[in-house]
């Protein structure tokens, strides 16, 4: 389809150029002063009061960096919380990236007319509702019936991967396996969505070039890495900082496979459920507010370092 | 800005030559056929692997409670289906309603996003204006907040404009998304040729023209991810109607299910059956979206 | 779109609306979680019966959606439903905030009718000014479940289990032996049931009156010192709760033993253990504790529109012996009307549990019961308690030190409880003008 249409008629455009950029970004902007400048006002103006909601808007009290000091100073749960949830954040992450780019390679060049279904399969766990999640996930992690240890167990008679199966079920609500398991969960969630933003991408790199390349005797791999990977950087950055963001507010996931209590020592607990435990639980609102913007800090700082990476070249 | 590493583009500047034939065949390496199979293994083994829960959903619809929560779990389909809807629909007879709100939102909220948000990421990508970069920063840094922080304020903005109850509370505070501008710059920045764009400004197009007939259609895939993600995260909503839905039949889908679960026994198999027919819509949404997204638009390829 | 302004506080006060509009129907709102919206439904039939004039709109939430939407409502004075279900887990935090009216006041006057209810109800539905905020629908009192065969398979018998805890761990220990089974689901119960042993009434299981941490009480140790000895005799599942693995557990005969409230037993006869019927017993807890499990309970915020009408609901919700005793049919909803208590229903013997005629042991149960206070941070020091039990089970820490830790981050985690404060416009309690009763008083 032809981009560009032919000269159109010299006439008075509808919006005067200079105002152009102003009248399209106003949507967003009028949207946003309604409805998202001021919750953003109200949560930093809450950082610095006390307040517990179910005593109305009116009992707000004043207290300055309190909040702060007690969330970064004293509250020793909030740093086990920040801890897990980088922790979990880079486990998940990094095989959610690193497995999802070689596989969009893959599907895309050898399954054909089957690709869309496969990607599909992969694409399901992204938009299964949670409440099945939680249902489904609570029995395949049980210690003794579970799926997951079942097949462990059938693994390990298989002569070299059974050496690195453990030797036991595996008790997946104790501390040292928690975040494993909440990890796994994640990367099942999130590994298709990954597969069909860089499969997507794939899609529009010339095929001119990769047969070019393919003629001249490059490998796969070799197409891989020195075609599809220096092209798809930009995505890649994108896909990298969804998935910085997702992972550090990360909530749902582990808020169901614990129950909602972050497990035994807490190991479970990430800092948006140590957020909202806070504000529903110990009724301290503006607490739970300076923890937001605390986290704020540290999704920008990460988002900072991802652009530094694998953002665009100037 | 960056001209040179673009996202998803038709043919990289700097690219082999095209529309030369190459010369003579020359022995390509063949790949082992082997290898080819074992990785369709291994791929369809994480496939069958990631289907897995999704699976366990539909058959949990079709059992008891007892049959359900026993280990193990059940692996294939029972025959309670029946009995399971029939409780689903008792308990919440709200249910096709709530279904058809979630419906009205989700493709509300798409369109809406579609349009502001390519508008907006054509304002951030192609103009340059006073200010625009701590604009963009303003925009950015609303993605960073956690969702439930907005639940008391969102009630406090609806209740004063008269919305509580209302769809529209749950469509126009969503009908731009920071995450769609992001997802167009980034896209548009990448994929749209700037001498393109230079060459319909000087053939005196104006800017609306430009981004209607010059952007939106080089948008394609960048469009069916949108539509994707936005969809399926209004469907999946819960936190917004939970603050401003009054009435049961006013829900959406996920409130609704939600409100199976209490303090007595949760019909699991209820809630499974609602959670099956909940995901439908979400499938072929995605089925449509992937024919744009993986399918491609190398019809979109420029050729100048 | 009518504009509505978002009223302060005082003029809410000062332009409390009638309850019934001058013209056309009025609308109630009752909003609830599962499975207390059932009673409110049957509640829903009889009255509206009586209430032509009125529609009532029941709306149901998630159990934790529900107290979020309330908490965010009562916080915002939007959407606020007329009449509101509390459950006992979040009781503290709604009843000593300044959201919940006043029931205490005119027109009101509960405590003219708190006498018909069972006793240790009115504590916890005691709230901020020590008034009434609340009013109790249903209870559980604590009943200790066993298998009698399993235990006859041991050659024990109930009394082995309840006489004290001494010889409930060697009974545990006995049956793991002879059968295999164990004793009970999770030492974590067994610290849930000694932390309430021998309170009076007024006293709180976390906090004492005045806001103090018990923690480090001799309550806490002797829990926590059970709890471990049930560890370390193997004599506990490790098994949580509501997880399927615990109803597979009753299934196939791996736990034996369950304390809970009454209503487990339609539990086990409903999903849990359906196979099963006539092998279970039910005992009074070990040791002569008493405890409840839960509890539901009614309140008027303080901003409804419709706060008499509201009352009216919650008298048939709660004062009702039909209504109670309907839902205890039905529901298995142990009434708090001490009138429908002793209904002939209560003596009817229970086929599941072999015959027994177990309500009248939970009645008994119920009546022994202490009058506690809860705390509005109850939640939070359960969760520090569990989490240092958790250390002392898993890890092996000193009983002493954990409970030290516990009081030292309960202490920081409602560091602000008693700081003094100007007294909130909330705290003045907020008297709608006399008006006529709508209804008789039943």
């Amino acid at each position: 389809m032809h981009a560009a249409a032919k000269t159109p008629h010299r006439r008075r455009p509808l919006i005067p150029a200079r105002w152009a950029p102003y009248v399209f970004i106003s949507p967003f902007f009028l949207l946003f002063a309604a409805f998202g400048l001021f919750p953003l006002l109200f949560s930093v103006a809450l950082a610095f009061h006390q307040w517990d909601p179910v005593g109305g808007v009116w009992s707000m009290r004043w207290v300055g960096l309190d909040n702060f000091a007690y969330a970064i100073a004293r509250d020793d749960w909030l740093r086990k919380a920040m801890f897990n949830t980088v922790w979990i954040a880079l486990v998940s992450g990094l095989p959610q990236h690193l497995v999802a780019l070689p596989l969009a390679w893959f599907l895309h060049r050898a399954f054909g007319r089957w690709r869309n279904a496969v990607v599909g399969a992969y694409f399901l766990p992204f938009i299964t509702s949670t409440v099945a999640i939680s249902l489904v996930f609570s029995s395949l992690f049980s210690k003794d019936f579970g799926l997951v240890n079942a097949a462990f167990s059938t693994l390990r008679q298989v002569p070299v991967l059974g050496w690195l199966m453990p030797g036991q079920a595996i008790d997946w609500s104790q501390p040292g396996y928690t975040k494993w398991m909440i990890s796994a969960v994640v990367f099942w969630r999130y590994v298709g969505w990954n597969t069909v933003l860089y499969l997507s991408a794939i899609q529009t790199i010339s095929p001119e070039l990769l047969e070019a390349a393919e003629i001249d005797g490059a490998s796969p791999r070799q197409r891989f890495l020195h075609i599809v990977l220096p092209l798809l950087r930009p995505m890649v950055f994108l896909a990298v900082t969804l998935s910085l963001i997702g992972n550090l507010q990360l909530f749902e996931e582990p808020f169901i496979l614990t129950g909602g209590t972050g497990g035994i020592d807490q190991a479970g607990k990430t800092a948006a459920m140590h957020m909202y435990a806070v504000a529903f639980m110990d009724g301290d609102f503006g607490t739970a507010s300076a923890v937001a913007w605390l986290l704020f800090l540290l999704i920008v700082g990460a988002t900072a370092i991802n652009k530094r990476l694998l953002g665009a070249r100037a | 800005m960056n001209t040179t590493s673009p996202l998803p583009v038709a043919s990289p500047p700097g690219a082999a030559p095209r529309g030369a034939a190459p010369a003579r065949p020359r022995a390509r390496r063949r790949e082992g056929r082997g290898a080819l199979v074992a990785g369709r293994v291994i791929v369809l083994a994480g496939a069958v692997v990631m289907l897995l829960p999704f699976w366990f959903m539909f058959v949990f619809a079709t059992h008891s409670n007892s049959e359900i929560l026993s280990m193990p779990p059940p692996l294939w389909f029972g025959s309670s289906l029946g009995d399971n809807l029939r409780e689903l629909l008792a308990r919440l007879p709200t249910f096709w309603q709530n279904l058809g709100w979630s419906f009205y939102v989700a493709l509300a909220t798409t369109l809406a996003n579609l349009v502001f948000c390519s508008l907006a990421g054509h304002a951030f990508a192609l103009l340059e204006f006073a200010g625009k970069e701590r604009f963009y920063a303003a925009v950015m840094m609303t993605m960073l907040l956690p969702a439930f922080l907005f639940m008391v304020p969102t009630a406090l903005t609806m209740s004063w404009l008269g919305w509580t109850n209302e769809e529209r509370a749950l469509i126009v505070p969503a009908a731009c998304s920071a995450l769609g501008i992001f997802l167009m710059r980034q896209y548009i920045e990448a994929a749209i040729p700037r001498d393109l764009v230079e060459a319909a400004r000087l053939d005196g197009c104006s800017e609306f023209a430009i981004w209607w007939r010059v952007v939106l259609p080089l948008l394609g895939p960048a469009l069916g991810t949108l539509a994707l993600i936005t969809f399926i995260g209004s469907w999946n909503n819960f936190i917004s109607p939970l603050v401003v839905m009054r009435d049961m039949d006013r829900y959406t889908l996920p409130l609704a299910l939600r409100s199976l679960q209490g303090s007595g026994q949760t019909p699991w198999g209820a809630l499974c059956a609602g959670a099956a027919i909940a995901v439908l819509p979400l499938l072929v949404m995605f089925a449509l979206a992937s024919r744009r997204l993986i399918d491609g638009l190398t019809a979109g390829a420029v050729k100048h | 779109m009518r504009r509505r302004a978002l009223l302060p506080l005082p003029l809410a006060c000062l332009a409390a609306r009638p309850a019934l509009a001058a013209t056309g129907r009025a609308t109630l709102t009752v909003a609830a979680f599962p499975d207390l919206d059932r009673s409110a439904r049957i509640a829903i039939e009889s009255w509206a019966a009586s209430h032509p004039q009125v529609d009532v709109r029941l709306t149901t939430r998630a159990f934790d959606d529900h107290h979020t939407a309330m908490t965010t409502a009562i916080a915002t004075g939007a959407n606020l439903p007329d009449v509101m279900a509390v459950d006992m887990d979040y009781l503290g935090k709604f009843t000593q905030a300044g959201g919940l009216e006043d029931l205490d006041a005119p027109p009101y006057d509960a405590r003219a009718v708190a006498p018909r209810l069972a006793r240790f109800t009115l504590g916890p539905a005691t709230g901020l000014g020590g008034k009434l905020r609340v009013l109790p629908a249903d209870i559980g009192p604590g009943a200790l479940f066993y298998r009698a065969d399993l235990l006859a398979r041991a050659g024990l018998v109930e009394d082995d289990l309840t006489r004290d805890w001494a010889s409930y761990v060697a009974a545990g220990v006995k049956l793991k032996q002879a059968t295999g089974a164990y004793l009970c689901a999770s030492a974590i119960d067994l610290k849930d049931i000694l932390i309430r042993a021998g309170l009076a009434d007024g006293e709180g299981v976390y906090f004492d009156a005045a806001g103090r941490p018990q923690v480090t009480s001799q309550r806490f140790v002797q829990a926590f010192t059970l709890a471990r000895a049930a560890r370390r005799a193997g004599i506990d599942a490790r098994i949580a709760a509501w997880s399927s693995e615990w109803s597979e557990g009753f299934r196939r005969d791996r736990v034996a033993t369950q304390m809970m409230g009454s209503w487990l037993a339609g539990h086990l006869k409903n999903w849990i253990a359906p196979a099963q019927s006539g092998l279970w017993r039910s005992a009074p807890l070990p040791a002569g504790v008493s405890a409840s499990w839960g509890g539901s309970f009614w309140a008027i915020p303080v901003r409804a529109e419709r706060k008499l009408l509201a009352w009216d609901f919650i008298r048939t919700l709660c004062l009702d012996r039909a209504q109670q005793l309907e839902a205890f049919r039905r529901l298995d909803a142990f009434p708090a009307l001490l009138a429908a208590q002793q209904d002939d229903y209560v003596a009817q013997p229970i086929a599941y549990l072999g015959g027994q005629a177990a309500r009248l042991q939970w009645r008994a149960a119920s009546e022994r019961v202490p009058a506690l206070h809860v705390d509005r941070y109850d939640q939070v020091a359960k969760a520090i308690v569990e989490a240092e039990l958790d250390q002392v089970l898993e890890h092996d820490k000193p009983i002493p030190q954990a409970l030290a830790d516990a009081r030292a981050a309960i202490e920081r985690r409602a560091r602000r409880h008693r700081a003094p404060r100007a007294p909130l416009l909330e705290d003045r309690p907020c008297t709608p003008p006399p008006r006529p009763r709508i209804a008789a008083a039943r």
